[in-house]
């Protein structure tokens, strides 16, 4: 397989600064928010790790403003991060006064293809790293949208030359909830472009009444996925422990990361 | 309708519970609506979960004490009877889900261990009130409100709340989020909080003196200047500069169209 090839990494969770600065076998962590003002292993982790920009940044439904763009460049720096991470989301109305919190797709048409084309090529040219765009699973279809998704976003990726962070349990979700397997559903996606590739679990949620993101342990079956991803994604940089959350325990990320390495 | 205009609806529906039940939005037939109505109840629950760990994180912290953790309200009957008139991000919302968790903490206390958790709590629910409502996303709408100083009357900012609090409440909250074996305590002594909301979402707090508590009670959108300056007995320089740090804290604004 591809292992020596690839980092194989985590989300630093400040809570567990003092287990990721002592840990072995963690090659990057991605950064969810800015390290806190007076987080006391910051420095140590800086001076270890790789560090990943993925942060919020904005949505590429509209330009990023001058405040966004500079937060950007300036956690870009701090990190040294080797790309920039955001995603294909719209969670806020465009006045503002509707916000779900929460990663949500776009409509997958023309019109907000062309906005997150251009928004996105007006970040790039800002940015000294290149982009990386996620992708977002939805769990219900919008009658409104045009494209299927994996065809609106290869045009997004041939339209900027942006990377491809593929978050799998994203991609599985979505097959389950479409009654399709993920190993097809994953094929039609631009995998060529994947740069990044995110590994979870998944577990049952009571609203939903279904599997749902997690930061939870990768099962059995996601981690033979993602084998099967990373074996179909020729230009693949790293693979994340994509678990950010105060409950995650330091066995649980450390034994996952360990996991998914063997995995591959 | 653009899509954008689809997109604001969607995103509409699963924040606005009311909205999502209306013939307005069941008749645009975007979605399904059992699959929409699901996703909507996970929403609500995760924005409230992040809400009540993050303003209550001090009742959170004192959990092993009180026997009581605040988020834990997200599961009860109390929260599934709020569903169908939930707005996510509005004030009315935020001020019930912090009621439930203020009623799901205060019986359980051990009040002789904390003598300062009824001010703890009217704290934390205050912040989370604060934090609701509208926010800017890009900073173009902004200017118009830094352009507008000074040519209009200041007015206090809806969600800015003065606190009257019985126990000094500042010096005790980092200590509670540190390692602790016995409950840190707080000191009696009354003082007063201001709390406001930045047009970006950014909740400040800060100690409120005899000053600055008169000008947030008088700025109602209609006193001049000059008559703020004659009410407060301040200086003419020393108001403008409190306004300007009420204002840059999202405390005032000053007002257009009055």
């Amino acid at each position: 397989m591809r292992s020596a090839e690839l980092m194989v990494g985590a989300f630093y969770n400040p809570h567990l600064a003092a287990e990721l600065v002592r840990a072995e076998g963690i090659d990057h962590l991605a950064m969810a928010d800015p390290p806190a003002p007076h987080d006391p292993h910051w420095p140590a982790i800086k001076q270890r790790y790789t560090l990943l920009l993925h942060d919020y940044l904005g949505q590429l439904s509209e330009p990023l403003d001058e405040r966004s763009i500079a937060r950007a460049r300036s956690l870009a720096e701090l990190y040294r991060t080797p790309w920039v991470a955001e995603h294909f989301q719209c969670l806020h109305t465009e006045d503002g006064r509707y916000n779900i919190n929460y990663v949500f797709p776009p409509l997958y048409t023309e019109e907000f293809l062309q906005r997150f084309v251009t928004n996105a090529n007006a970040l790039q040219a800002r940015l000294d790293q290149p982009l990386v765009m996620e992708n977002i699973p939805g769990f219900f279809d919008v009658k409104a949208s045009q494209l299927p998704e994996p065809v609106w976003l290869r045009r997004f990726f041939e339209g900027t030359g942006a990377g491809f962070l593929l978050d799998l349990p994203h991609i599985w979700l979505e097959a389950h909830y479409r009654a399709v397997k993920p190993a097809a559903w994953l094929a039609e996606f631009p995998l060529e472009r994947v740069v990044e590739l995110h590994v979870a679990g998944v577990v049952e949620d009571n609203d939903l009444q279904g599997p749902w993101i997690a930061p939870a342990a990768p099962s059995d079956e996601m981690l033979d996925f993602m084998a099967l991803a990373v074996s179909r994604c020729p230009r693949a940089q790293a693979v994340t422990f994509d678990a950010f959350s105060p409950s995650l325990t330091p066995e649980v990320l450390l034994s996952s990361v360990e996991r998914i390495r063997q995995s591959l | 309708m653009s899509d954008r205009e689809i997109q604001d609806s969607v995103i509409r529906a699963l924040a606005d519970a009311p909205f999502r039940a209306s013939p307005d939005w069941r008749g645009l037939a975007l979605a399904d609506p059992t699959r929409l109505e699901r996703f909507a109840r996970f929403l609500a629950r995760h924005f409230y979960h992040e809400r009540l760990v993050h303003f209550f994180k001090y009742s959170r912290a004192l959990a092993r004490v009180t026997g009581r953790r605040p988020e834990a309200v997200l599961h009860g009957a109390g929260f599934d009877a709020l569903l169908p008139t939930v707005v996510l991000g509005s004030r009315e919302t935020a001020r019930a889900v912090a009621a439930l968790a203020v009623r799901h903490v205060r019986p359980a206390s051990a009040p002789q261990t904390i003598p300062y958790l009824a001010d703890l709590l009217e704290y934390e629910e205050a912040m989370m009130i604060a934090e609701a409502g509208p926010r800017v996303w890009r900073d173009d709408a902004r200017e118009v409100i830094a352009r507008s100083r000074e040519q209009f009357p200041p007015e206090k900012v809806e969600g800015t709340v003065l606190l009257d609090l019985a126990y000094d409440l500042p010096a005790v909250l980092p200590k509670l989020l540190q390692p602790w074996t016995e409950v840190p305590q707080a000191s009696p002594q009354h003082g007063r909080l201001l709390i406001a909301r930045s047009p970006h979402g950014r909740v400040t707090v800060a100690r409120a003196d005899a000053a600055v508590a008169s000008v947030v009670e008088l700025a109602d959108g209609r006193k001049t200047l000059p008559e703020l300056a004659r009410e407060t007995g301040l200086r003419s320089d020393d108001l403008e500069a409190t306004l300007a740090g009420l204002a840059d804290l999202g405390a005032v604004r000053f007002a257009t169209g009055s």
